[in-house]
C-alpha cells in the first residue's frame, strides 16, 4: 500500500526538511561560480552562506535591467503565480516560469524558503529522490480514493492512463519526472524522457489535481463513439471538431493560447498532447502504392512515383 | 515549533480563489504567532498531497478557508490529508502532530464582521444603518444543504443584532433568488454581501449583471430605481477573516499569546 493514511500528504520522510534544506545550501556551494540549475531556475552562491537565485536564462544579465531584484524570499511566491504573459500557473512545475527577477541576499533559510514558493515540494522530493527515501503512490491507489465529479477516473484502463501520463507530464508541460506507477506490479514504463532540465531531477511522486482534472476529460472523450477515420485513428465526431479547432487556430497563429487548465478547450496543450499521442498510438499503414492509375496517366500501374509531379 | 496551514480551494484557471489563502498567511506570517504558515490547495501547487512535505514543525494545526462544513472540509480534506477525522480532529502523523478545525466561515464572529463590514463598504454610520437593508448571498444548491444553513443561520444572528433594519438571504441558484430579495427589500439604502470565500465568475460578473447592478471593477455603489444599492467584496478576502483563522488555530490548542493582532489593509 503506497497510500497508508498515516503517511498521506506527505511523500519525504519525517523530518526530512531540515535535512534537506542542508542539503541543498551544500550542493549548491560545491558548484562554485557556476550555482546550479534547479528546474528553470539558477541557484549561485554569491558568498559564503549567501545565495541569488534568478531564471536560468536571466544569468549574467545586469541587475538593473531586471524587473524585481528583492532579498524577501517570500516574493517568490508573487514571481511564480503568473506566466510572463500574466497568465495564471496552477502548476509550478510548468516549464513557463516568468524572467526578469532576482531573488537576492538569501541565507541558507531564505533559499529554501523562495525555492519552496517558485517549486512547491521540489527541493524535498529532490532529496527523497537522491537518498532513496521518496515515498511515491501509484495511480490506482490515487484513483481509487477520489470522489465526486472524480470519482469515475478510476475507470481509466492501463492503455488509456498512459496517454493521459504522455499528454499531462511530458516536460512539455511539467518538469516534473513521473515516480510513480500505475500500481505496485504495474509499470508505466513509457519511453524515457532523455536528459532533465537542469541539475536537478525532480520526482513527482504522485498524480496531482491537474492529471486528474484531465483524466476525468478523457474519460468523457473515451466514452464517445468513434469511426474509423483511414490512416488516422479511430475518430469521434468531437475530436474531428477538434482536429479543426486545431489547425484553425495554428493558421491564425493563436495555437498555444487556451488556458494551462482549461480543459474543455479544444486546443488547450494537454487536450492536444493526448490527440497526438492517440495517433502516434493508432500504427499507420505505410501507403501502399495505388492501384488505379490518375487519368491520362502514360505508366502502368502499380505506381512507384509520378513521372509528372516528379519524385515522391 | 508549530505550524499553520490554511487550505484553500485554488483554481486551475485564475488566481482570485487562492488569493485570499496568500493574503490572510501573509498577515498571520507577520505576527509571529508560528514558526511556519504554509498555504495548500485542492487545485493548485502547494498541493495537498505534499503539504506535510512542507513543514517541519511537529504541531501542525489546520485551518479551511472555507465558508461552510460539507463535502470539502468533511470529506475531501480529511481523506486526502489522511486526518482521522472531520473537524475538529487529532492525527498523529509520523513526527506530527495534525489538528484540524472547523473552516472559518461557522465561526461565531462571522455576524459581527459581516455587519461591521457593510456598515464600512456603504460608509454608513449607525444610525444610517439602522434604516438601510443587508443581503447576504450564498451560491445554494450545493453539494449539501449545509451551506445554505450556514447562511441562514449568519442571517438571523444579523438581523437579532439589529445593526440593519433588515437582514435577508439570497441565493443564486435557490430559492429565494436574489434578485426577488432585493426587489422586496423597502429601504432606500441596501447592502449586498456575497458568502462566498473569494472573487471570482460569480462575485465580479454572474451577480452584479443579474441584479443589473456596477460590477466590482466599475463602482461598489448602484443608484438604481430610486434606491443606493451597495456591493461589498466577498467575505473570505475581508481582513478580519486572519483574524477567524487565528482564532481558529487558537481553540484547536496552537500557542498563540492573547496579545496578537493581525493587521491586514482592507481590500484584494
Amino acid at each position: 500500500m503506497s497510500d497508508a493514511r498515516e503517511v498521506r500528504g506527505s511523500h519525504a520522510p519525517a523530518g526530512g526538511v531540515a535535512e534537506a534544506r542542508q542539503a541543498l545550501a551544500a550542493w549548491v556551494d560545491e558548484a562554485g561560480d557556476e550555482g546550479r540549475a534547479f528546474l528553470q531556475a539558477r541557484i549561485v552562491a554569491t558568498e559564503p552562506g549567501r545565495y541569488e537565485i534568478r531564471h536560468a536564462r536571466d544569468r549574467g544579465r545586469p541587475r538593473r535591467s531586471l524587473k524585481r531584484v528583492t532579498s524577501d524570499p517570500f516574493a517568490a511566491r508573487e514571481i511564480a503565480q503568473t506566466t510572463g504573459a500574466g497568465e495564471h500557473r496552477p502548476l509550478k512545475t510548468a516549464p513557463n516560469l516568468k524572467r526578469g527577477w532576482a531573488l537576492v541576499d538569501l541565507d541558507a533559510r531564505g533559499l529554501w524558503i523562495a525555492l519552496d514558493y517558485l517549486y512547491p515540494a521540489c527541493a524535498v522530493h529532490w532529496h527523497a529522490g537522491r537518498t532513496g527515501t521518496l515515498r511515491p503512490t501509484h495511480w490506482r491507489e490515487t484513483a481509487g480514493r477520489q470522489s465526486g465529479i472524480y470519482a469515475p477516473v478510476k475507470l481509466l484502463d492501463d492503455a488509456t492512463v498512459r496517454n493521459v501520463v504522455r499528454a499531462c507530464c511530458a516536460d512539455a508541460v511539467c518538469l516534473r519526472r513521473v515516480a510513480w506507477e500505475i500500481d505496485a506490479d504495474t509499470p508505466l514504463a513509457l519511453a524515457d524522457e532523455g536528459p532533465v532540465r537542469g541539475d536537478a531531477p525532480i520526482p513527482c511522486p504522485e498524480a496531482c489535481s491537474m492529471f486528474i482534472s484531465f483524466a476525468r476529460q478523457v474519460l468523457k472523450i473515451e466514452r464517445t463513439p468513434r469511426a474509423e477515420v483511414a490512416g488516422l485513428a479511430p475518430m469521434a465526431a468531437a475530436e474531428m471538431e477538434q482536429v479543426r479547432a486545431i489547425v484553425a487556430a495554428a493558421a491564425d497563429g493563436t495555437l498555444g493560447e487556451a488556458r494551462e487548465g482549461e480543459f474543455e478547450e479544444p486546443t488547450n496543450a494537454r487536450r492536444v498532447r493526448y490527440l497526438a499521442a492517440r495517433f502516434a498510438e493508432a500504427a499507420v499503414e505505410p501507403e501502399t502504392p495505388s492501384e488505379l492509375p490518375c487519368e491520362g496517366c502514360p505508366k502502368k500501374v502499380p505506381c512507384a512515383g509520378c513521372p509528372l509531379i516528379g519524385p515522391n | 515549533m508549530q505550524a499553520l496551514i490554511i487550505i484553500g480551494h485554488g483554481s486551475h484557471l485564475n488566481a482570485d480563489s487562492s488569493a485570499p489563502v496568500y493574503r490572510h498567511a501573509e498577515a498571520i506570517r507577520r505576527t509571529g504567532a508560528f514558526d511556519e504558515v504554509r498555504e495548500c490547495f485542492w487545485k493548485e501547487e502547494p498541493s495537498m498531497r505534499e503539504v506535510f512535505d512542507l513543514v517541519e514543525s511537529e504541531d501542525v494545526y489546520v485551518v479551511p478557508l472555507f465558508i461552510s462544513e460539507g463535502y470539502f472540509t468533511e470529506e475531501v480534506i480529511p481523506r486526502e490529508l489522511g486526518l482521522s477525522g472531520p473537524a475538529p480532529s487529532t492525527t498523529e502523523k509520523p513526527g506530527k502532530t495534525v489538528r484540524y478545525t472547523l473552516p472559518v466561515g461557522t465561526h461565531p464572529s462571522m455576524p459581527a464582521m459581516i455587519l461591521r463590514r457593510a456598515e464600512e463598504t456603504a460608509g454608513l454610520t449607525d444610525e444610517e444603518a439602522r434604516r438601510a437593508g443587508l443581503v447576504i448571498i450564498g451560491h445554494g444548491t450545493e453539494r449539501n444543504s449545509n451551506s445554505s444553513e450556514v447562511i441562514y443561520r449568519v442571517t438571523r444572528q444579523a438581523e437579532e443584532a439589529g445593526v440593519f433594519a433588515r437582514v435577508r438571504t439570497g441565493f443564486l441558484d435557490q430559492a429565494p433568488e436574489v434578485g426577488e430579495v432585493l426587489e422586496e427589500m423597502e429601504e432606500p439604502t441596501v447592502v449586498l454581501v456575497p458568502f462566498f470565500v473569494a472573487e471570482g465568475w460569480h462575485t465580479q460578473e454572474t451577480i452584479p449583471d443579474d441584479l443589473g447592478i456596477n460590477r466590482p471593477a466599475v463602482s461598489h455603489v448602484t443608484e438604481k430605481d430610486g434606491r443606493t444599492i451597495f456591493y461589498a467584496a466577498p467575505v473570505g478576502t475581508f481582513p478580519e477573516i486572519a483574524e477567524i483563522v487565528l482564532q481558529r488555530a487558537r481553540e484547536a490548542g496552537a500557542r498563540i499569546p492573547s496579545d496578537v493582532r493581525v493587521t491586514e489593509a482592507a481590500g484584494v
